[in-house]
């Protein structure tokens, strides 16, 4: 597709960024980049790996993001990824310190891992040859 | 071993706040953190201040869910809760003749606002039942006559004047929202 059918597309598209890069043109749909806290949510589901249910969810976000986050917002980018395919869910029995209340256990499926895998590619990006101007104090 | 849980009320009342899919698996993660965490380490006061708080994140993503005109409605809703309770307070501190009857008013303004927003907020499963469709011609009729009522009065009150376009746009929301639902089996929780 030429530049001016690129255009043409991205018109078409809702939530779409026309970028340019010499005589190329691409076309990045806002609706598959992934915003911060997805991502943590994201890998802390593969971080658990089988042990990804909803409070450990909470926990290992809070961990990676070394900050408190509550529950609401975990719950509601859960169900987000679900709605968008990144992530799938299965329910299992709860334990008696639930009362026995079932648990929500959640796995990355292959839409997710591939969102992932270009969301590093564009972070890699970004930063390259990029030195902050100012040294930051940790 | 006898472990520690939140508030019944508390537990109750997030259950309501969520969908059904959810009801079961976050109530359960809460009351798992509050009792193998929260409440062995911090003690119960700071556990229930904790439970609390993750409710309100939760009756947050009630509020944002929902399209435009839902969110509307949980706004205008708060507005008609807090102009009625303000009001009902002003009358009884002024206490000019008539006061009481005035202030009932006021506060049933005020119960018009509060039970909109729960039935907006809490899963209730309020669906188009009559007597919401009736609320909402209620409350238009409301707005409407406090409207006239103060366009004719002798002193103009800006106060008024806002409280009657907030409930006769809360009565018209209301009544597309349930129109809405109707057509198409959401609740007014946009659910």
């Amino acid at each position: 597709m030429d530049r001016s059918g690129l255009f043409a597309r991205a018109k078409q598209i809702k939530y779409c960024l026309l970028t340019s890069r010499g005589s190329y043109a691409y076309i990045v749909c806002m609706a598959d980049l992934l915003g911060t806290f997805e991502q943590a949510v994201l890998l802390a589901i593969l971080r658990l790996g089988p042990d990804a249910y909803g409070r450990a969810i909470l926990r290992q976000v809070q961990v990676s993001l070394a900050r408190t986050v509550v529950a609401g917002a975990v719950y509601t980018t859960l169900d987000r990824l679900e709605q968008r395919g990144l992530v799938a869910s299965k329910l299992a029995p709860g334990t008696a310190i639930r009362g026995g209340r079932a648990r929500r256990y959640f796995v990355v499926a292959a839409a997710g891992n591939r969102v992932l895998a270009d969301a590093q590619k564009t972070m890699t990006k970004m930063w390259q040859g990029v030195n902050l101007p100012v040294a930051v104090k940790s | 071993m006898n472990h520690q849980s939140p508030p019944r009320w508390a537990e109750l009342l997030l259950e309501r706040l969520l969908p059904l899919r959810d009801r079961e698996t976050v109530t359960g993660d809460l009351r798992e953190e509050y009792a193998e965490f929260l409440a062995p380490h911090f003690g119960r006061l700071r556990a229930n201040l904790w439970y609390l708080r993750q409710i309100s994140s939760i009756a947050g993503r009630c509020i944002r869910e929902g399209g435009t005109m839902t969110k509307l409605l949980s706004l205008t809703s708060a507005i008609t809760l807090l102009c009625g309770c303000w009001l009902a307070l002003m009358e009884c501190l002024l206490r000019h003749p008539g006061f009481a009857s005035r202030a009932t008013i006021a506060l049933l303004i005020a119960a018009a606002g509060m039970a909109t927003l729960l039935v907006r907020l809490l899963h209730t499963g309020a669906r188009s039942e009559r007597w919401l469709w009736a609320a909402a011609v209620a409350l238009i009729g409301l707005g409407v006559f406090s409207f006239l009522h103060n366009v004719r009065a002798a002193h103009f009150e800006g106060f008024v004047f806002v409280i009657s376009i907030v409930l006769m746009l809360q009565g018209l929301l209301m009544l597309a929202t349930l129109g809405r639902q109707s057509s198409s089996g959401q609740t007014l929780t946009g659910a």
